[in-house]
């Protein structure tokens, strides 16, 4: 690990910088289903009585910010994928809070210089403070040349 | 073969293909949906203009179709993760084909490990995926 990435981590990791309500809207958690292709009925229809937000729907929750305030920018940042951990299902017609954190950070070095990828990881809980699912962001920034 | 329980899989076994509505009329209609209305995602000749060689379906899309084929696969199908690499973009109006393969199966946590991959019309990989699903015993 590189010592001005392992400064960093030791700043950032694990501490929440953001914290977010969202309104869980039942008419776009079923709209956001059928566009995925979902056929399953407990995304799409409203009456089954395990209705809930198709799994990857917390994926479109982004919190105020992406980055704590103070970080540091390497370069410009590109979306290098996401990931989604589903603990309990998200209900249509609830508010569910996001806190948000940066969950890794670490390198890759190609031909073209190194590359720092940062994991931000939104926790979703409900009302009540149960943990109901994770999505984690990754960017990858390519680091300007000096 | 529709899915029911953790018995009718098969390690290895290829999920049905499933071909994915790339439309920019849906990738428009989706960013829309989830605030991401930027022309990148709405109209090719305005990504032109941004250096895109047209307008792309958003990440979070391309998620969703991988989960969409592994439930129209296995209905009973509970995603517990999905990791999702987008390699390069997955252009609108392009034709698309997602494949998965079974590569591991957990007979005690009932967990199934699926390897998945959108590839556009040249055979290309635009975005790979690999889900752990929990299915009934």
């Amino acid at each position: 690990m590189d010592a001005d990435i392992e400064v960093i981590r030791d700043k950032y990791l694990n501490l929440n910088f953001d914290e977010k309500e969202f309104a869980i809207d039942p008419n776009i958690t079923t709209e956001y289903a059928r566009l995925c292709g979902e056929t399953a009925e407990r995304f799409l229809d409203p009456a089954n009585e395990d209705f809930q937000a198709p799994p990857t729907y917390i994926a479109s929750l982004s919190g105020s910010r992406m980055l704590p305030k103070d970080f540091p920018r390497f370069g410009i940042g590109m979306d290098a994928g996401k990931g989604i951990e589903c603990l309990q299902p998200v209900k249509p017609g609830t508010t569910i809070i996001g806190k948000t954190h940066l969950h890794d950070i670490y390198t890759k070095t190609g031909r073209s210089g190194r590359m720092i990828f940062v994991v931000t990881r939104i926790e979703f809980f409900d009302e009540s403070g149960s943990h109901l699912a994770n999505s984690d962001s990754r960017m990858v920034m390519r680091e300007k040349s000096k | 073969m529709t899915i029911k329980v953790l018995g009718d899989v098969e390690f290895g076994e290829d999920l049905p293909a499933f071909i994915p509505d790339t439309s920019l009329e849906t990738g428009a209609k989706f960013a829309r949906l989830v605030g991401w209305d930027g022309p990148r995602f709405t109209d090719h000749e305005a990504a032109k203009k941004e250096g895109l060689p047209g307008a792309m379906i958003p990440g979070i899309l391309s998620q969703g179709y991988l989960v969409a084929m592994i439930h129209n696969w296995a209905p009973p199908a509970e995603i517990i993760k999905i990791d999702t690499i987008f390699r390069a973009p997955v252009m609108a109006d392009d034709d698309h084909t997602i494949t998965g393969v079974v590569t591991d199966i957990d007979e005690d946590t009932a967990l199934v490990e699926i390897d998945l991959t959108v590839s556009n019309g040249k055979g290309e990989t635009r975005v790979f995926g690999t889900a752990s699903v929990k299915l009934p015993q």
